[in-house]
């Protein structure tokens, strides 16, 4: 039996000896069955269509969850549709190939869900037609490249009454769902909300390609919408397929502005161009400004998508209140709460497990060198009583989020929307909610190409 | 058609910097290689740094005994090699060497089971601390091989940090990727095709090599390094040499034909065993 140490080296395997289940006799004793973490009962019978990047990923994260069998798995190009199907066998699903997504829905016929992750300008005719052949459906985000897609979706899950769960996965997310139920609403430790700021600067990437012997010969890519393999590798970029960088990393923390606040802009103003790369249609780097109007008054918010350069911090959303900021992110790194100096103590709040202080990093104690006592105060140190001690001004509190994501990034989502089928639980992004943020998105492309300010009705956001 | 000699390619990831050469490529080509290898560079490190909050290791870290939890297929595999790793050195290599163990628990008790057939991972310990350091550089590099199998590259050298290098096929008319080891004036060039090697010593991280098996810091003061047949297997075998005794180092590499060893001395000269005896002569 070979192991790790001695198979024969070829080609093909020499460097991947690891993944032969076979060469691990020698690891016996780190092998035991687990615990039964999978329910036989309330099994659902999904299926994916898009089996991209976005797919695999979520793919993975609905591994982890119990119960999920996948049933069949559809993708225009065989490469990424092969992927997809070894991934599954390895975890003892048998999912049907399919390339075309009407033969799946006609042959598959015990779905319970079908999960979408095609480009955005599938997303309405893919979900229209799971829904209406009786699937409740997962689908991508961005909703639709068009309002009127967008609409559509809503429109086909209202009138089958199958649920329809939009990826806006952040709205699922344990540390931003306690930011807005515990911080925000319950404690109103941000006092009113009057700005909002928030990015996503990405380092500059280059154009997907395809490895040799793999492209889709382009009659088949013109039948299914795609002019050739380099704008079907790299649809994020043209306008016939999507939105641009505004849809795909903005429309995640837009959304989030528009959930926290409870509230649609009423107006929107935006300036962006192709700056830098030369093969793409879409904006590389837009900024937009917008006004809420909320019960305590009219909060002004900025958002910044730059994908030529990581400098500036990352990717945020930043709620800055009178009384204290929150600033949150998928990414604990760029997390923090803040404290203004005028808002009373959050000593209470710590107790009650609302903020914490933070142990390390950004606002946490100094560390006590050895030669240090404890509680001695330093040269500097605060006044006291009667005296003025002046030196620059003070940094503001910084505090922690108590919550953990103990699952992968879109995990929550998808259970929330397993749960919603199981057991009723309310969609945590349900297609009316998703269709105001798709509607936003949409006008921040519509202000930069018209060059003028955007105002908005209530009505522009109900579908 | 000519193409350039090589074309290379960098990344940051894993808190190092991946590096790729391509050769007897189009630019163009060998370019959108290397972005699908970054993309799946980045993949791993979400699935396997113990640093990301959500990956599977930083998951199975949170494990209370007992519990269970579904990993991916990466991490399942990484830490199969693992496990296959520390068992074939008594422990010189251990992912789990910082993991808590219960007076109650014999010394040899794995601290962490792993079922392939669920992807299930359950910890046996009320603490259990895992960290692919020393193997999740070597093991990406792997995967990363396997992504230019797909795109039917197959002259290309890989290396992680400087401290991982994965020869594939040689450029043409080359009979292997040049690999240096050692300091001037014992330093020993290898010519390496389809194998990995991978180093360990103080330089970079200072005193951070520990013996799992003593829970001390590891005697050894001199660099270390092994060759295997694949880089996940080479990280972790570089460091269980650097705790080795140098007998252990020639008595493992003497039972493992397809392994070897380089150990400096406190000279710098180079004593080989194994494999790698052959490869410097």
């Amino acid at each position: 039996m070979p192991d790790s140490f001695s198979s024969p080296v070829t080609r093909r395997d020499f460097l991947s000896t690891s993944a032969k289940l076979g060469a691990f006799i020698a690891a016996a004793p780190y092998i035991a069955r687990g615990a039964e973490v999978v329910a036989k009962s309330d099994q659902l019978n999904v299926a994916l269509i898009g089996c991209g990047e976005q797919g695999r990923i979520l793919t993975n994260a609905a591994l982890k969850i119990p119960g999920i069998r996948f049933k069949a798995v559809v993708d225009i190009w065989g490469y990424n549709r092969t992927y997809a199907e070894r991934l599954l066998k390895k975890f003892g699903h048998d999912p049907k190939p399919y390339e075309d997504y009407r033969q799946m829905l006609a042959e598959v016929t015990d779905l319970d869900a079908v999960i979408i992750a095609t480009p955005d300008f599938k997303h309405a005719e893919h979900t229209v037609a799971a829904l209406k052949a009786g699937k409740h459906v997962y689908c991508e985000k961005l909703m639709s490249n068009t309002v009127e897609g967008a609409r559509s979706m809503v429109l086909a899950a209202r009138e089958t009454k199958k649920l329809l769960q939009i990826g806006h996965q952040r709205r699922s997310n344990p540390r931003y769902r306690h930011a807005k139920d515990r911080i925000h609403l319950e404690g109103r430790l941000l006092g009113r909300i009057t700005n909002i700021a928030g990015q996503w600067h990405r380092a500059v990437t280059d154009d997907f390609g395809f490895p040799n012997g793999q492209g889709i010969p382009e009659a088949k890519l013109n039948q299914y919408g795609f002019a050739n393999m380099h704008e079907f590798r790299n649809w994020r970029w043209f306008k016939r397929y999507a939105g641009g960088p505004m849809s795909d990393l903005g429309a995640h923390q837009i959304d989030v502005y528009n959930w926290m606040l409870g509230s649609n802009p009423t107006m929107c103003i935006a300036s962006g161009g192709v700056d830098y790369y030369k093969t793409h249609e879409w904006y590389d780097n837009a900024i937009a400004i917008f006004e809420f109007p909320t019960k305590e008054g009219t909060v002004r918010a900025t958002y910044e998508v730059l994908t030529t350069t990581s400098a500036g911090g990352g990717y945020h959303e930043y709620f800055m209140g009178d009384e204290g900021a929150l600033k949150i992110s998928e990414n604990p790194k760029y997390t923090k709460l803040y404290r203004e100096a005028r808002a009373p103590e959050w000593d209470k709040w710590v107790t009650k497990g609302i903020v914490a202080s933070p142990t390390s990093g950004e606002g946490a104690p100094a560390p006590v060198k050895p030669w240090e006592k404890v509680g001695v105060k330093k040269l500097g140190g605060p006044s006291k009583a009667g005296t003025v001690d002046v030196r620059e001004t003070a940094a503001l509190s910084a505090w922690d989020i108590p919550v953990t994501l103990d699952k992968a990034i879109h995990q929550p989502h998808l259970e929330n929307f397993f749960d919603a089928i199981r057991l009723g639980t309310p969609l945590n992004c349900p297609g009316e909610s998703a269709f105001a943020t798709a509607v936003t998105i949409l006008k921040i492309n519509e202000s930069i190409a018209a060059g003028k300010k955007l105002t908005f009705a209530p009505t522009d956001f109900v579908a | 058609m000519k193409f350039p000699e090589f074309a290379e390619f960098q990344h940051e990831a894993m808190a190092t910097r991946f590096a790729l050469i391509i050769a007897d490529q189009s630019p163009d080509y060998a370019r959108q290689a290397a972005t699908a290898c970054f993309r799946e560079l980045e993949r791993l490190e979400s699935e396997l740094s113990r640093y990301v909050e959500s990956s599977d290791i930083a998951r199975a870290n949170r494990l209370n005994l007992g519990e269970t939890i579904v990993i991916g297929e990466d991490a399942l595999h990484c830490l199969l090699l693992a496990a296959d790793a520390s068992l074939a050195t008594d422990r010189a290599f251990d992912a789990a060497y910082a993991s808590e163990r219960s007076p109650a628990q014999p010394a040899d008790a794995p601290l962490f089971t792993l079922d392939p057939l669920t992807h299930t991972l359950t910890s046996h310990t009320a603490r259990l601390h895992l960290d692919l350091g020393a193997i999740g550089k070597g093991y990406a590099l792997d995967r990363l091989a396997a992504v230019l199998t797909d795109w039917a590259i197959t002259r290309a050298c890989l290396h992680g940090g400087g401290s991982s290098v994965l020869a594939l096929d040689p450029p043409t008319g080359q009979s292997g990727w040049p690999i240096s080891i050692g300091e001037d004036p014992h330093q020993r060039i290898l010519l390496l095709t389809r194998c990995a090697l991978s180093g360990s010593g103080l330089a970079v991280q200072g005193e951070h090599l520990v013996d799992p098996r003593a829970q001390t810091t590891a005697q050894r003061r001199e660099r270390t390094w092994a060759l295997a047949p694949g880089a996940g297997l080479s990280d972790a075998l570089s460091t269980a040499f650097f705790v080795f005794s140098d007998a252990e180092v020639a008595a493992f590499c003497a039972t493992h034909p397809h392994v070897g060893a380089a150990l400096a001395g406190a000279d710098g000269k180079l004593m080989t065993h194994g494999a790698l005896t052959a490869r410097l002569d």
